[in-house]
Formats: structure tokens, sequence, C-alpha cells
């Protein structure tokens, strides 16, 4: 096993998705009115917040619930929760920013080698599942960390965890595993 | 049972004798207990002359919850709900597997499967059909028998990927690994579909060959296997000259013709395809191929680098592009004609025009990969141009040639783009660059938010102002926005109308929006008599109830057979079985259960302590007969009847209400399984 492997891969976070609790009751006609990038869903009850600086949209509920997705990392996604609060502020609704919490973390990598993918199920049995019919990736659930790995037969995987440091821990226990049901091409 | 002392002697030795249910004293010979209630087993005849058991299967894991007989009688014969469970999942199993054609021994496997599933409570909050066909799948991915899961999707009509869902859910929780599908499994069976005769074998043989040759050349990782089939097939057919369209294969194999398509130009890359076909058929290529992701993979990778270094050129030779760009302007604007309309606006924006063209213009380094995209710019570029200003078109054409001889500038793809975007509005994004910049140098405290104050730090206040759209704006947006939505708003103002009419005449209820509001009016009747009749047709209860019964019933008074307290699901049984208790209860506890017949005859002849009662005992022995008469049909539409029968009728009755459990010490259930059997 490589002593450090993280040298040559790069982890990528592409998604993180949070939410957080503004404890008001939000009206949400006046955020789709007043808002300028705004798409206000009556049918399901929400509003569509999208903020350009970190690049995230809000599902933004009556209730106070607000859903943030698109950022980049997990500090951009507590700047941009906490920018959108501020903009309800100032439109007038007395928001609180409580119990903000990343809840998913999506990231992408890429290993430098291809990955027999039937192999890597039949050596992993019960946690790897391989449905070609499906889904051309086979995916592998790590229970204590709560993350998920769908790896594809180019060698790039895609990790779902719920924050950084587990995503980067599920790529750490992963990679012997995929490294040994490598195709020998590349 | 604990040992008695007997009343005549005194002596504690009691003989037991379970065959004859007799208790005898050994010391006097007394018999203490006649008749004692047995827990063998014992056996009844049946139609056919064979014999079964009496009793149920409860089995060791069911919640032991039976229905009572009286009322379940019809389909499940009194079984539990696990039971019943089981029996129709292996009805659906079977009816599905036939239409597979799959043989018993799969379908068996399938319903210990579906056993299993149903023991760890995994068909509930799913559909029984979509666990049936994650069984069968299972089965057939154990077996290795050619069925995709698009075929049972195909027969129920669900979609796939919610039967996959499904299938993933039970192989893990089953803790079964189904081994991966192998196309070659696939081949036989589609060979037979599209007839190829006498040759079936040959052609499958090569089809064999050919997927075995994709295996190794790496076109089967993370496709569908029903695909490489196909493709497989096709090349086989062909190279053994039977006439097999693309159409034929793709609706046999089941994938669209584009993915067909592609795997056949993926083979055709690989070096096999070369070869003739005998010699395929005989010799094996050593080399194995690259997967066509990683060829494509590669490709873009070199697009890539060619994009760079195409970007670092144009940063080189921009600054003589600015000065090309000015003479061709000063030229253009002699020469250009006036322009009116929509096309106006683009006069305007000179430069950029301009620029766009000369960059188009400019003969670059052509690159193989980049010549089709230069000329696509170029003739795009032309148009456009020409369109506008027919004039400047041929000044430009005239300084292309001008250029020819200058460097070689290679095609800038990223000029033209921003220059075409540049007369967009751009306001807010410089107004943004700003911020962003402001913002990328502060930094980002932690703030702790247990009080819920928002932290400001990193906030740029104005930058979120803009967010939020002025009076005018908002004046605009309002109007656009009712306009849009005037339906949903119509709907709002109705319902809220609605709600408000109902507040007032109060009869206003917190409705669910799913549920259709169900009103019953309270039924207003004189007599007992007449609501009955009037609750039987609102109920819509069935025609084979014998209503002279009812009424009779009704009409002899008080009946004490309102027993509400018993289990509801049988209050049917519950009334008749309440009378037939309570004249057993009056004659003793513990009375043998044997047959109707012979219990009725006590209970017509035996004095019943109050009169009432005993009347009631005769006309309970004659609804009873002629309930049993008519067989289950009244004593199944009972309950429903007496429920609402005997909700009216309780404050009529003298007696009070002692419940049958109470009277007979808690043995229903001997009492009611032994009516029927009784019949």
């Amino acid at each position: 096993m490589e002593a450090n492997n993280d040298v040559a891969l790069d982890i990528i976070i592409t998604n993180v998705v949070s939410v957080f609790r503004t404890r008001c009751h939000l009206n949400l006609r006046t955020i789709a009115l007043e808002g300028s990038n705004v798409i206000y869903k009556p049918e399901v009850g929400k509003v569509l917040m999208k903020l350009r600086k970190p690049r995230i949209t809000a599902s933004i509920w009556s209730s106070g619930k607000i859903i943030c997705t698109g950022a980049t990392s997990e500090e951009e996604a507590k700047l941009g929760a906490r920018r959108l609060a501020r903009c309800l502020q100032k439109l007038g609704f007395k928001v609180k920013f409580t119990a903000f919490k990343v809840v998913n973390v999506l990231a992408v990598c890429t290993m430098p080698f291809h990955i027999h993918l039937i192999q890597f199920t039949k050596n992993n049995r019960p946690i790897a599942s391989y449905e070609p019919e499906l889904h051309p990736a086979a995916s592998y659930r790590i229970k204590n960390l709560k993350a998920t790995v769908q790896v594809f037969s180019t060698g790039s995987i895609t990790v779902t965890g719920p924050n950084v440091r587990h995503v980067a821990m599920a790529v750490e226990q992963i990679y012997p595993l995929l490294f040994e049901c490598k195709s020998t091409m590349r | 049972m604990s040992s008695r002392v007997c009343k005549t002697c005194g002596c504690t030795d009691i003989d037991i004798d379970q065959a004859r249910g007799n208790a005898v004293c050994m010391g006097c010979g007394s018999v203490l207990e006649d008749n004692i209630i047995v827990s063998e087993v014992t056996f009844v005849e049946n139609s056919g002359g064979g014999s079964s058991a009496v009793g149920q299967f409860v089995a060791s894991d069911g919640t032991g919850k039976t229905p009572v007989l009286g009322s379940g009688f019809h389909t499940t014969l009194g079984k539990e709900s696990r039971a019943q469970t089981l029996l129709n999942g292996k009805r659906q199993i079977n009816h599905l597997g036939h239409q597979l054609q799959l043989n018993q021994h799969c379908l068996d496997t399938a319903f210990n499967f579906f056993k299993m599933a149903v023991c760890k409570h995994l068909t509930r909050g799913r559909k029984m059909a979509h666990v049936v066909a994650a069984c069968l799948y299972l089965v057939c991915r154990t077996e290795g028998t050619p069925h995709m899961l698009l075929d049972l999707s195909d027969l129920l009509q669900v979609n796939v990927y919610i039967l996959g869902r499904t299938f993933l859910l039970l192989a893990r929780e089953l803790c079964i690994n189904a081994p991966a599908i192998d196309p070659c499994l696939y081949i036989p069976r589609f060979a037979h579909m599209l007839e190829f005769g006498e040759k079936n074998h040959e052609v499958s043989m090569t089809a064999l060959r050919l997927l075995q040759r994709m295996k190794r050349d790496w076109m089967h990782t993370g496709r569908r296997p029903s695909g490489l089939c196909g493709a497989a097939l096709l090349v086989a057919a062909r190279m053994h000259e039977f006439r097999r369209t693309v159409k034929e294969v793709i609706s046999v194999v089941k994938v669209c013709e584009a993915t067909l398509r592609k795997r056949l130009t993926e083979f055709e890359d690989t070096p096999t395809s070369q070869l003739t076909i005998d010699e395929f058929m005989r010799v094996d290529l050593e080399q194995e191929c690259d997967p066509p992701s990683f060829t494509a993979g590669q490709r873009k990778l070199r697009l890539q680098q060619l994009e760079h270094e195409l970007a670092k050129k144009i940063d080189e030779v921009q600054g003589e592009i600015c000065s090309y760009q000015d003479e061709i302007e000063l030229e253009l604007e002699s020469s250009r004609p006036k322009l009116k309309g929509p096309y106006a606006s683009y006069a305007r924006e000179d430069s950029s025009d301009d620029s766009v063209s000369v960059a188009s213009g400019l003969p670059g380094n052509e690159d193989d990969a980049d010549e089709e995209l230069k000329a696509a710019a170029q003739q795009l570029t032309k148009d456009f141009y020409s369109e506008l200003m027919p004039g400047a078109g041929e000044a430009s054409r005239a300084e292309e040639g001008s250029e020819a001889e200058s460097e070689q500038v290679v095609l800038p793809r990223y000029p033209p783009l921003a220059s075409l975007l540049g007369p967009l509005p751009t306001a807010a994004s410089l107004g943004l660059s700003e911020s962003i910049q402001k913002c990328i140098t502060e930094k980002d405290v932690d703030g702790n938010s247990e009080n819920g104050e928002l932290d400001l730090k990193g906030i740029d206040d104005d930058e979120i102002e803009r967010y939020i759209l002025n009076e005018k704006e908002v004046k605009i947006k309002t109007e656009l926005w009712m306009q849009q939505n005037a339906d949903y708003l119509k709907e709002q103002k109705e319902k809220e109308e609605r709600i408000a009419k109902e507040k007032e005449l109060g009869i206003y209820k917190e409705q669910k929006p799913k549920r259709p509001p169900k009103k019953r009016e309270p039924i207003r009747a004189s007599t007992a008599g007449e609501a009955i009749e009037k609750m039987l047709e609102q109920k819509k209860i069935s025609s084979k109830i014998n209503y002279d019964v009812l009424r009779d019933l009704d009409k002899k008074g008080s009946s004490p057979g309102a027993q509400p307290e018993e289990t509801p699901s049988s209050p049917g049984g519950r009334k008749l079985s309440g009378r037939r208790k309570r004249n057993m209860a009056a004659l003793g506890l513990g009375n043998p259960i044997s047959s109707v017949g012979k219990r009725l005859r006590p209970l017509i002849s035996a004095h019943v302590g109050k009169k009432p009662a005993s009347s009631q005992a005769a006309k309970a022995s004659a609804a009873v007969v002629t309930a049993e008469t008519s067989q289950p049909v009244v004593v199944e539409s009972g309950p429903v009847v007496y429920e609402d029968a005997m909700e009216e009728e309780e404050e009529e009755e003298e007696e009070p209400c002692v419940s049958a459990m109470q009277l007979m010490g808690g043995n229903d259930y001997g009492c009611d399984v032994d009516d029927d059997d009784g019949l």
C-alpha cells in the first residue's frame, strides 16, 4: 500500500448541502415579490432563491426552514447561508441563524487507473453492489462513515457523505480496495 | 389441573381421564367432573371423505391475533393475516412465474424468498407486486436464467428502476449475493427470437466469441448486457449472411438504436474488427484494447491541452490584433450602409463585431482537430456579418488576404465570445466583482450561533441590497406574478370562501385535502324499526339479509344481546353468541361444547331465570335456527346491521349489560369455533 495516498489524488468537492432555521415564520409571497432572483412555487409551498456569489440555491419554506445547495466547500456553505439570512433580514423578517448543519457533501475523485467492476464487486460482496442493468457504476456503502462511494469503470469515483472529513476518510478507505482490482490499462 | 378434594369422601386422589373427559375420585368412585374441556387434536370428516385436523395454523412469529370466525368466514376461512399474505404472495408468484416460463423449482425458491421477506417485514410499505417481482428476479439471477429486469417491468408495467431499487434492497436484506450478469446468458434467448433457423447454433457460437472479444476489449464494464448482445448478434448474423436489420435486433434486445450503433462503432475501433471472418474464427488477437471511455477521455485531454496552448498564443498576439482592429474599424465606418430595425442596435457595437470578423478572418494555425470548428465559426460569423453589412463583408475578406502573410495567429475562440457578450448588461457583474474581491480578502470567522444572532462578518450589505428590488420593481413584479398565477389565486380565494361559509354554518371541519368530505346526516326515525331500515338504506348492505328476522328481533323489545365490550370484529356473532352465552351462563358455566343442535335443545328447554331472557332464548334459538339454516349469509352481514341497531336500542335495555366474557369466564374462542363446526 502506498504510504501517502492523497498525494496523487485530487478530491474535488462539487456540492455541499446544508440546512438552517430562521426561527420565525416567513411570508413567501413577500419574498417572492421583493426578491430579485427568486422562483416561487406555490404548489409545493417554497421559494427558490439563488445567490450569485457563493453560487448557491436555497429552498425557503414558510416555516423558516431553509436548505442550501450548490456550495463548493463547507465554509462557503456557511457564508452563503448567512448571506441569505441577511437578505431575509433586510426584507423585514426577524430571522435568527440557528441550527446550521452541513447535511451532505458530494465529491469526485479520479483514480489513475481503470477498475474492474465485476472483480471489485466479488471481493466486497455484501457491501458493494453492481447492477449494470440499472446503473453503470458499482456502489459501495461504508456504514460507519455513512458514506456511499460510486465506482465507475473509468476510475472516477463519486463520494457522498455527511461532511468533508468523512468523505476524505472514505476515499482513503476505498483506495486500497480499488487498487487491488485495477486493470492493466493506463 | 390442580388436584381437588372429593366432596363425598374427602380424598385427594382424583383420576382425570383425558380421553373420556372425566374426573373420578379413586376413593369413593364418584364422578366429580364430566365433559372436561380437552385440548387434544380432534379430527373432523371432510366432504371428500378424508379427515382433517380441527384448528387453525398459527405461525410461531405471528401476533396471535385471530379474527373470530363469525365474521371472517368467507374467503379466508378465519386464517390470520400472515397466512393470508403468504397465500396471496404465492398466488402472485405463480401467476408471474408462469408468464415468464419459470419451472416449479424456481417458483418454490421464489416463494421461500418471499417468506423470508415477509418475516423481515420488507413487504410493509411496498406494493406486493414489486416485492413479488423482486423475489422472482432474484431467483432468475441465482439460477442464471436469461430473464432481464426489463422483462419483469414489461409484465408489470412498472418503471424498471423502481423494481431495481426493490430488488437491491431485497438482496441486501436477505444477504443473498446475486452473481453478476453475464451477457453470454442472453445470447441463446435472443438468437432464438431472431429466428436463425438451422444455423441458430452457429450464429450463437459466433456471437459468443464476439462477446468474449468485447469483454477482453473492455467494452462491457458499466454497460447494459443487452446492448452488447444486440451488437454481437447483429455482427454474427451478418457474418453468416442473415439479413437482420437494426430495427429487428433492437425490438428483440430492447435497447435503442443509438446505443446499438454506438456499440458497433466502438467495436469497429478495436483491431479485431479489421480481421476477416475466417481470421476471426481462427485467431484471437493477443492485444487488449483500451476501453472506449478511456479513448474518449484521452481525446478530451488532448483538446484541453490544445486550448491551453491556443490561449497562451492569443495573449501574445493580442496587441497586434488590436492595432489591426482599429484600422479595419476606420475603413468600415466609411463604407457602412445605414441600418434600421432590430439590427440597428447591433450596428452600434462596431468594435465588437469588427473584432469578430477580424478574429475569424485571420487564417490560423490549421489544427486537425480544430479545422471543422474554425470553418464553422468562420461560416457563422461570415453569415451573420454579411446579413447585416454586405459591403463590410467584402472588406473583411480583403483584409483576410492581406493578413495571410502576417504571422500565424491562431484561431482565437475566446475573444469572439467575450465581445459578443460584451454588450449584455454588465452592471451587476461589475458590481459583484468588486464585492467579490472584498469578500475574498475578509476572513470568515465561525461565530457561535447558539443564541441565534446572525454573524454579519463577511457579508456585504450593499451587495445584499441589490438582491432586494426597489418599489417600482416590486410593483411590476407583483403585477406580473399576479397575472401568471391567476388560476392558483382564484382557487385559493374560492377555497377560503368555502371555508368561511362552512364556518358560519357550523359544519366546518378541518379537512385534509386528500380525503373527500364524507358527511352523513344523522338518521331521524321515530321507531327503532324505521331507524334500522333507514340505516340499511344508507349503508348499502347486501340484499341477502333476512329483514323479517331483523324486524322480529327488534319488535320483541329490548335485547340483552348488546355486548358492546366484545371485540368489534364480530358484533353480529357477538349478538347471537351473546344471547347464547347468556343462556349458557344461565345454565351453568363450563357446559360442554358440542354440536349446536345439542345445545339448542337445552337452550330451549331450560328454564332461564328471567322472563325476558327466556322469551329471548326462544327468539334467539329461532333466530339462530333461521340464521343457520340460511347458512353464513345472515351471520356475515349481521355485524353491520346489528351494530347500529344495538347502538340505537341500548337505551331501551332493561337488563344491565354484562359482558359475555365475564359470564363465560373468558372462553369465547371455543364457543364460536364450535358453532360453525356444528353446522
